[in-house]
Order: structure tokens, then sequence, then C-alpha cells
């Protein structure tokens, strides 16, 4: 499997640097009222400072209600201020999530299919998921908390400076500590936050299969195993936890001693300069209690660090999704005629071994061609080349003349259909379920189509073609997922349909009545079907023998039967089943 | 609340250090503003270097010692809460792993996923209160002895304040957390929605239709930013307020301590420290409040642990139908010492001894409910070498026993996990299983072989690769009698073949049960039964019956895959 690119460090930063750009005037809006705020909050300090020179000086009660009353005025304004700050910036961060989050799914939507499936679709579900929502995280709240905290910690110490530039190089006192302290953690913070989550993850899941599993677990005696493979599980969860500890253990002591180191810095200072009266009392006062409040912003702006650092890591696995080549537009828009023709086709996944190795083939438009051989044989693959999903490492795949990679990639859905046994149901009504199939449709074609393939259990549906279904609102069984499926196809109207062991997932009576429905679709259309049972082979105009990459055995049944071969064989064993059985 | 005192009980010493610890940190909280003020008060106002010095070197240690007292609070209380954690997994895991066959009818998965996934958090969370709750009502009494000292008056405002204003604030958050709770859900649907894109993105490269996807996500995402805006809206204001109504409380302490110092009341060093004290008792009533909230959740969580706790294993089985023959001794088992006959009176199917019976059923469901029957997993009149089934230790019915559902349950781990979980086999013995079940290609295309991890259900693997998996794993287990419901459906013909002649060769003598209607498995049994409107209608070898029985011709013949075969046609092609 190769996996989803991820961006690197200077992509993400450039991609970044892109996004601030485009909002630059929020951005910048909100810095502004954000400072505004801060400084409005670091009046209440300097005022208390004020009012403790003026008592000194021996003031009136008047100037002191005057001076609370500021403090009080402060307080409004910059509660006011900071609304106003954090409104935009949530505006700001809402648009950019939305802007991303729509980016990706149109992104992963233009991928290549086969891209996906090599690469597992868990990489880009989680991508798609846990990724995303960190990214939005992280610019909704991390990334103003960053800046609301880095704001205030810029002016509370720009205001020690100001009082007295003495002052202000004693509050860095403790800085050198906890920037070293902090690069230890951060380097080490992120894999071992992962693997906690990871581990915590696996816990719930080996809680939520035992569960699931339960009639299992009962039936083979397994809940001594179950039991082992749980402790285990917890194991892993406390030895994790463990270690994010010890980081923690590591960081907040060294982090938490070295709040006092300015304090008592400035203390000092402040009683140096005072016994030369460089500075007021009040001054080194105030200086204090700043250094005293900018402890919250400065727990605030390290706690988050780590989880900004998360996001710039989903960040780049967000925009790797982005890195990938889209699906290439064809070239030809339309082919002449409705021919298949394979020649000399060979293909390897990602630079493994042939597993096709020069295929011949012509499909006459209305033929119904059975491809059977043994599992492995490279039956899925020469589906997967026949209907465009994957193009051949040499040779050619046409249709009409053209090779199918080159039609455009709507075309080529919306004229051969490929019919697997996964089937999805996508959330949303019945009617989004088709619809996607063929936007013209109305709803009259629509029940049609389900009708058609037997389908008519929409009837009873609550709110018709308007129920919600999928994920998280009415499920429907397999037989009907797949029956749904089908009237999608009957609505695209593929001229060619390439069934991929359509019903082998499902259980044998569901499979039945789903093949009853697939008869429905299959009339009047070029129909290459890779078979199961070999009734299907019989029935077919002609049928291909696929062994080891190679058609070793092509024409009719009764042609094949009578030449002998391998297809004969097994005929023989499956329709000797009823005469001459062995005991 | 029972099921948290007994974690709390697990752990005694350790929640009294951690009460211990929290209380001293918090009442070392209050510490630095009282340095402080002395260092203002004794050494910068009274221009005292030495006195100064000692305050600062105080502020110094005491900013260690709250940080060592801050870690180890920390710590104990990590571990108190993590030990709570791992102690409710263990007891969830060792409950569901024994509650067997009735817990899917009982609970729902999604169920045990939320327990097990926050509930056990939150009731750990409730465990932490214990520390830091005792030593907030502590802190908040040193405060109020330290202000009163300064002056009744001021502690009276001040020890009153803050709790009211606690208590204004709090109901705000709440509010932000349910505002927030609604866009979590939208951004929660609208994260399902490209989820579900991904997952359906080998349909939508089939037929089609991306774009009419991107857009109606799009759509969506518009719709989840107009929320976020109306939130954002909201909660900016919550926000401020949560800011500014402390704010203006703390100047109102400054305006009055402020007079104060005016008159003479209180020193300037007084004045700085209630400053600080009113910011430092926050802390205290802050958790106060934060701790009531988190003790009813944990509350609402720790009931739903204990409730699925308290779901109990059902010895005898179905739901409503009560067992009402003989009442079973549990020092007499009754068990057939030996292989023996099973006989179902329900459907008049008798299973005989060390042969292989196929049973070739119209209505899947009334398979699927034999087989129930004969794996007693509901109360029926079963008999088991004439012994009522029912009677029998449930442990001995499981041991001798064994439905293999053709939908049975795979456990995430390494294939061999997979297939003998519970034994040190030998890689020959689990190699003849994979051999019967024709299942030697899966190991071969696997990386790692048998040592290739594979996820829950193994959804890596094909549906028939899967079905194939399954049997070798019931073949692995040897059972005395072994049931199989439909365990070739998925598998192509050639494959099937093999496995019947395989399957046959695997359970040589022993009984078996085969529920499937493929002319290939029924062909290689010993006898054929066919089951039609909830009665056996004939038995046989399977050639007597295609002979014989034109229902059963007809059934066997459905299993073809391909619906354009007219009955006779089929006929035909199996004769």
């Amino acid at each position: 499997m190769s996996r989803l690119p991820v961006a690197d460090r200077r992509t993400v930063r450039r991609a970044l640097r892109e996004m601030i750009g485009r909002h630059r005037r929020a951005v910048g809006i909100v810095l502004a009222l954000h400072s505004a705020a801060a400084v409005a909050g670091l009046a209440p300090p300097w005022l208390l400072g004020t009012i403790v020179d003026r008592v000194t000086a021996g003031a009136t009660v008047a100037t002191v209600d005057r001076l609370a009353l500021a403090i009080a005025g402060c307080v409004v304004v910059s509660a006011l201020l900071s609304r106003y700050a954090q409104y935009a910036g949530h505006r700001f961060g809402e648009r950019a999530v939305a802007e991303l989050r729509e980016e990706f799914v149109s992104r992963t939507l233009g991928l290549p299919v086969s891209v996906v499936e090599r690469a597992g679709s868990g990489d880009l579900a989680t991508r798609s998921s846990v990724d995303v929502a960190t990214v939005g995280t992280t610019v909704r709240d991390v990334v103003p908390t960053i800046v609301i905290a880095g704001v205030q910690l810029t002016l509370l110490f720009g205001a020690v400076f100001l009082l007295h530039p003495l002052l202000g190089l004693a509050a860095l006192a403790g800085l050198p500590s906890i920037v070293s302290v902090t690069r230890w953690y951060l380097r080490r913070a992120s894999s071992a936050y992962l693997t906690e989550g990871a581990a915590a993850a696996e816990l719930t899941e080996t809680l939520t299969t035992t569960a699931e599993g339960a009639r299992t677990v009962e039936a083979l005696r397994l809940t001594d195993d179950r039991i082992r493979h749980g402790t285990g599980r917890i194991t892993q969860v406390w030895r994790a936890r463990r270690a994010t500890l010890a980081l923690r253990t590591v960081f907040f002591s060294v982090v938490e001693a070295s709040y006092p180191l300015p304090v008592a810095l400035v203390l000092l200072v402040g009683g140096y300069l005072l016994s030369r009266d460089m500075v007021t009392l009040g001054a080194v006062v105030a200086a204090a209690l700043y250094l005293q409040q900018a402890i919250d912003p400065l727990d605030r702006l390290l706690q988050w660090t780590e989880q900004a650092q998360r996001g710039f890591a989903s960040y780049a696995r967000v925009l790797g999704v982005g890195m990938v080549p889209a699906e290439p537009p064809g070239r030809a828009a339309t082919s002449r005629g409705e021919r298949l023709v394979v020649r000399g086709a060979r293909f390897s996944y990602s630079n493994g071994p042939d597993v096709l190795h020069g295929i011949d083939l012509e499909v006459q438009p209305g033929e119904r061609l059975a491809v059977v051989g043994p599992s492995g044989a490279g039956k899925s693959t020469l589906a997967r080349l026949l209907a465009g999903i994957d193009a051949p490492r040499q040779g050619v795949v046409s249709i009409g003349g053209c090779p199918i990679t080159d039609l455009d990639p709507a075309e080529r859905r919306r004229r051969i259909a490929l019919v697997t046994q996964e089937h999805h149901v996508f959330i949303g009504s019945v009617r989004d379920n088709l619809s996607f199939a063929a936007p013209d449709a109305s709803d009259e074609q629509m029940r049609a189509a389900l009708v058609t393939v037997g389908a008519d259990w929409y009837a009873a549906l609550p709110d018709g073609l308007g129920t919600a279904i999928g994920d998280g609102a009415r499920q429907l069984g397999a037989a009907e997922a797949q029956q749904l499926a089908l009237a999608r196809l009957v609505l695209a109207d593929p001229h060619t349909l390439i069934l991929d062991e359509a019903t082998a997932a499902l259980d044998p009576s569901t499979a039945r009545r789903t093949e009853r429905a697939l008869a429905a679709v299959l009339a009047g259309r070029t129909v290459i079907a890779i078979a199961h049972r070999l009734n299907t082979a019989h029935d077919a105009d002609r049928v291909a023998v696929l062994a080891d990459g190679r058609i070793t055995e092509i024409g009719s049944h009764d042609d094949l039967v009578a030449a002998d071969g391998a297809y004969a064989d097994l005929w023989r064993s499956w329709h000797t089943q009823a005469d001459e059985r062995p005991r | 609340m029972r099921y948290l005192w007994w974690l709390v009980r697990r752990q005694p010493w350790r929640v009294l250090r951690g009460s211990l610890i929290g209380t001293a940190w918090m009442v070392g909280l209050s510490v630095r503003p009282y340095l402080i003020y002395r260092a203002v008060d004794d050494g910068l106002r009274a221009r005292d270097t030495r006195a100064l010095a000692l305050w600062v070197v105080a502020i110094i240690v005491a900013g260690v010692g709250l940080s060592y007292l801050g870690i180890m609070r920390h710590r104990t209380m990590t571990f108190i809460r993590e030990d709570a954690k791992a102690r409710s997994a263990e007891v969830l895991l060792r409950h569901l792993s024994r509650i067997g066959a009735v817990l899917p009818r009982r609970v729902g998965a999604g169920e045990v996923s939320t327990i097990g996934g926050s509930d056990i958090d939150w009731a750990a969370q409730v465990l932490t209160l214990t520390g830091p709750g005792v030593g907030a009502v502590v802190a908040y009494g040193i405060i109020a002895v330290v202000l009163w000292s300064i002056s009744p008056l001021l502690a009276l405002c001040v020890l009153l304040g803050v709790p009211a204003v606690g208590l204004v604030v709090g109901p705000l958050l709440r509010r932000l957390e349910r505002a927030e709770s609604v866009y979590r859900k939208q951004q929660g649907a609208l994260t399902a929605r490209s989820g579900d894109i991904v997952a359906g993105l080998r349909v939508l490269a089939g037929v089609g239709g991306r774009d009419l996807f991107a857009r109606r996500y799009a759509a969506r995402s518009q719709e989840l930013r107009a929320e976020g805006y109306r939130v954002g809206a909201v909660n900016s204001w919550i926000d401020a307020a949560t800011v500014a109504i402390p704010g203006l409380f703390l100047a109102a302490v400054v305006w009055l301590t402020a007079r104060m110092a005016v008159t003479g009341e209180v020193t300037i060093g007084e004045l700085v420290a209630v400053y600080g004290y009113v910011a430092t008792l926050i802390v205290p009533v802050w958790f106060l409040l934060e701790g009531s909230h988190q003790l009813i959740r944990g509350r609402v969580a720790a009931r739903r642990i204990a409730d699925l706790l308290n779901v109990t294993s059902d010895d005898v089985g179905g739901p409503g139908r009560r067992w009402s023959g003989p009442v079973p001794d549990p020092r007499r088992p009754g068990a057939p010492a030996g292989p023996a006959d099973l006989h179902d009176p329900l459907t008049g199917l008798t299973v005989r001894a060390g042969r292989l019976t196929g049973v070739a059923a119209d209505d899947p469901a009334e398979a699927l409910a034999l087989a129930d029957r004969l794996g007693r997993y509901v109360v029926s009149d079963t008999t088991w070498g004439g012994v009522p089934l029912t009677g029998v230790a449930l442990d001995e019915v499981r041991a001798r026993i064994m439905v293999a559902d053709h939908d049975s349950y795979l456990f995430a781990g390494t294939l061999r996990d997979m297939l003998r979980p519970l034994a040190d086999d030998d890689d020959g013995r689990i190699g003849a299983a994979l051999r019967a079940a024709s299942a030697e290609d899966i190991v071969d295309a696997l990386p790692a072989g048998l040592d290739t991890p594979i996820d829950a259900r193994a959804r890596t693997l094909s549906g028939g690769q899967r079905q194939r998996v399954r049997l070798a794993r019931a073949l692995l287990a040897e059972p005395e009698v072994l049931i199989l419901v439909d365990p070739t459906s998925a598998v192509d013909a050639h494959t099937e073949a093999r496995i019947a002649d395989r399957l046959r060769a695997a359970r040589a003598g022993r009984t078996t049960v085969v529920i499937a209607t493929s002319p290939l498995l029924l062909g290689r049994v010993d006898l054929v039964a066919h089951l039609r409107g909830g009665r056996i209608t004939a038995t046989g070898s399977h050639t007597d019956l295609l002979d014989s029985d034109a229902d059963y011709r007809h059934l066997v013949a459905r299993g073809s895959d391909d619906p354009d075969i007219e009955a006779a046609d089929t006929e035909e092609a199996y004769r």
C-alpha cells in the first residue's frame, strides 16, 4: 500500500501564509482589537499602583474614588473590545475552516479511485474526520487563544519595560528555563499524546467489539481470550498515560518553579532603584502585579502550544490530499460506438509483478461475456481495466476505438458502470441516493427504477422518496442497499455493465432476491460478468477463462465444453453433482 | 454513587494523599500574595534591604515548593483517575466477555462504545474531586481567616462576593457549553458526511455524481459556518461577561480597600495583598463550581456503567419463553457421556452422531432458528441423547456443541489469533484447518502470512475470504458437534467443491450439520433433510431427494446466481 502524501513544512507554511493573506483585513482587525483590549486590561494594575502612590502621598477619598471608577471603566472597555475581537476572530476562524473542509472534500472527490484504494480508505477516512476536525479546532479555538495570550504577554512585558527598562529586564528572568523546557517538551509531546490517544481508542474498540461479538464469544468460548486481550490493552493505556504524565511532570514543575523568578527579581531590582529614587513604589508594585498577571496567559500559551503543534501536523496531512494529482480529464469527449477492445494489456499494482500478462479481448455491443477462473487469477483487475479505473501498464483498453482512459471520467462513468460486492448508502434521502446517477431524473422515473429492481419497500417508507437513510438514519439491509444501487444503474442507463461478483457478499437468500433485481437491469446492455457460479457462464454468449493473468480459453459454453479443457473439467464437476456424485 | 464509592475504596491511601496534597497546594496558592505584600510593606516601603532580600528568597522558595506540590497533586490525581479508569475498564471487560449471546439483545454496541469511550472517563473524573475538593474548602477557610485579620468588613465582602460571582458566571458558562454542543452536533453530522463521501468514493467512481456531492457538502458546510457565526456572537458576549463580572468585583474590592487605606484602616501592603487574595480565591471557588457539575455528570456515567454491569447472562435463553419441563438438577447435568444424537421435535430433525448431515431450508429464518435450538441459544424441547438439552449445564453445551454462524464475529488481531485464539497450536494443525477450508491462498496473499494483523470483522478481506477464515476457525475448535450455517455462500464454485470434499474428511467420524442450499455441499453429505414450512418434509441422500422431491430440486436450483436461467433450464443443468 502506498500511503497518501503528507505536505512538508514549507508547503504547510506557504498554505498558512496564503490563508492569512486571503483574510488579511479580518486578521488585521482581530489583532488590533485584541491589542486594544489587552491595553485596557493592563490599566487596573497600573491604576492600583497609582492608588498606592497617591495614598502614600496622602491622597483624599475623592481621588481614590476617581481612580477606582477608572479601574471599573477599564474593565468594561476591555471586556467590550475583547468581545468584538473575539467575535471577529471567531468569524475569521469559521470562514477559514469552512474553506478548508470544502476544499478538502472537493479534493477528495477528485482523487483517482485507484490512489484511494492503494492507500487504503482508512487513511483517507482518518484525514477526513480526525485531521480536518483537529485543524478546525485549532483554527477556531487554539489559534485565537494563542493570539490573545501572545498579545497580552507582549503588552504585559512591554508595560513593565515602560515602567522602567531595568524592571523589564528583570521580568525576563524566568524565560530561559521556560523556553528550554517547552522546547524539550514539544519535541516529545505530540507522539506521546498520539500514542496515548491510539491506546485509548484501541481499548474502547476492544470493549465495543467484545460486545458486538458477544454471541461469538459465547459460541467459541473466547471469554478468557477476550479478557486477556483487553487486559493487555488496559496495560497499554496505563503505560501510555504514565509516559505522558512523566513528560508533564518535568514540564510543569520547571515552568511553575520559573514563575516566581521574575516577580522576585523585579522586587529586588525595584528595591535597588527605589533606594536611588529612580522609580516610585507604585511602579514596582504595578510591575510585580503585571508579572503575577502574566502567569495566566503564559499558562494558556504553553498548554495550547502542544495542541497547535498537533493542528500543524494534521494540516500537513489535510494538505497532502491536495498533492495527489487529480484524475486527469479526458482528452476525447466522446467515442464512436460501444465496442470494447483490449489489446495486449498488462497490469501490475504499484510496481509489483504483473497480474495480467497480455490480455486480448473484444466484446461486441449487446454481448454477454462471462469471466470465470480461480480466485487470484486477475478477474477483478480485468474488470477494473475494462471500467477504466486503472490504466494498463502496457497495451490498450479502448471503447469505440478511443482509449478508455482518454474519455472524460464523468462521460466514461455514464457509459460503463462497474458493480461490485461493495455497496454504500449515502447519508440523505432516498432521492439523494438516486439522483446523483442521473441528475435530471424525475420522481416518477425514480419510482419506476425502484420498482424495476424489485425495491417495492420504498413505498412503505414514511416519507417515500424523501425518507432519510444511511448512517445515523434508517439503516437499509444489504439487499435493499444493493437494490438501491441497481436502481441507480437503471437511471444512469449505461450501455455497458461490468459485474464483479455483485452478490457474493450477501447471504444466500438475499443474494437470490438481488439477482432477480439484477435481471431487470441487464436487459439490452453489454454485460461482462465476473462469474461466481457456473450457470452464469452457461447462460452467457461467451465465456472467458482466466488463469494466472492470461485468458486460457474463450468461446461459447458449448464450444468450451466440447474443447475439453479446464473449463470443461470445472463444468463437469459442477454438472455431475446430480447424477454421478461420488459417495 | 455506590459504584463511585467502590472506586474510591479501591485506593484509599492514594485518595487520602491526594486530599492532603491538594489542600496544601490550594492553600499554598495564597502564600505568594502574602509574601509579595510583606516584601512591599517591610522591604520596599520601609527601604529595608535585608527584609526585602529575605522576603524575595521566601518568594522563590515558596514558588519551588508550590511547583512541587502542584506537580505531586497532578500526579496523584492522574493516578487516581487512571486507576479508576483501568478498574472500570477491567470490570466491564470481564463482564462483557461473560454475558454472551444475550448481550446484543439487551444493549446496543453503540451504547457500549459510549460507556467505554466517555462514561468511564466521566466517572473517573469525579474521583479527582476528592483532593482539590477538600483543598478548596480548606483554602477558602484559611483565606477567610487571613482577610478577617485585615478587616472583617472586607473579609465579608470578599468571602460572599467571590461565590456570588461564581454563581452568576457559572450558569453563563453552562449556556456557552449548550450553544457549543448544538454546534458540535452539527459539526459531527458534517464530519459524518465527509466520512460518508470517503466511504462511498468507489461507488461514486463507478456511477458518477461527484460534483453533486461536492456541492451538497459545500451547502452544508456553509450552513455550519452560519451556525458558527451565531454561536460566536452569543459566546463572545458570554466570554466577555465572564471576564468583566469578576473584573468589576475586583474593582469594587480595590475601591473599598483603597478608601480604608486612605483612612489608615489598612496598610498599603495589605491593599496589594487583598488584590492578590481575591484573585487567588477564584481558584477554589471555581473548583467547587466545576466540581458540582462534574459530580452530576459523573453520577450519570456511573449509573450507566452500573446498569451495564447489571445485565446478567441468561442461562436458559430466549425472550418471552420459559422452560416448562423438568427443572435441571445442577448436580446431575445428565449430558450424554459420549457422542449422541440430537433431536429437534419442533421440526422433527434428528442429527445422527458421527455423521455429516445437510439441512436445506426453504426459509433462511427457519434455518437460523433451528441452529439456535440445536446450539441452545433459546429454550426448546430439543434433546441430546434423549436428555433435554436445556437441562444440561450451559458450559458443557458450549464446550461440546458449536454453532458457527455465517456472520460470526472476527476479532481484531493477527490471522493466527483469529483462527485459534486459545490454543498454542502448531502451524501444522492450523495449516490443516486452512486447507480444509481451502483458505491457504488467503495466508499466502498476506504480507506476513499468519502473523499479519487484521482489523475487526476482517474488513480488508473479501466476503469469500472472511467466510473461509470463519470455517477454518470452527474446524480448528474441533467441537464434538459442529453446526455450520451457510459456510460457503460467498465462495466460487471451484473453491466450494474443494471445501465440500475436504470438510468431509476433516470432520470424519464426528457429528456435523451443514445448513445450506448449495448442491455442491449437499451432494457431499451423508444425509440431507429438507426443511419446509417449519417441518422436515423429506430426508435422504442428495440424489434421492433430487429425484423424489420437486420442491427440493427447485430449492437447490435457486442456488445459482443467474436469474435469467429458467427453472427448467437450471434443473437440466443440475442433472
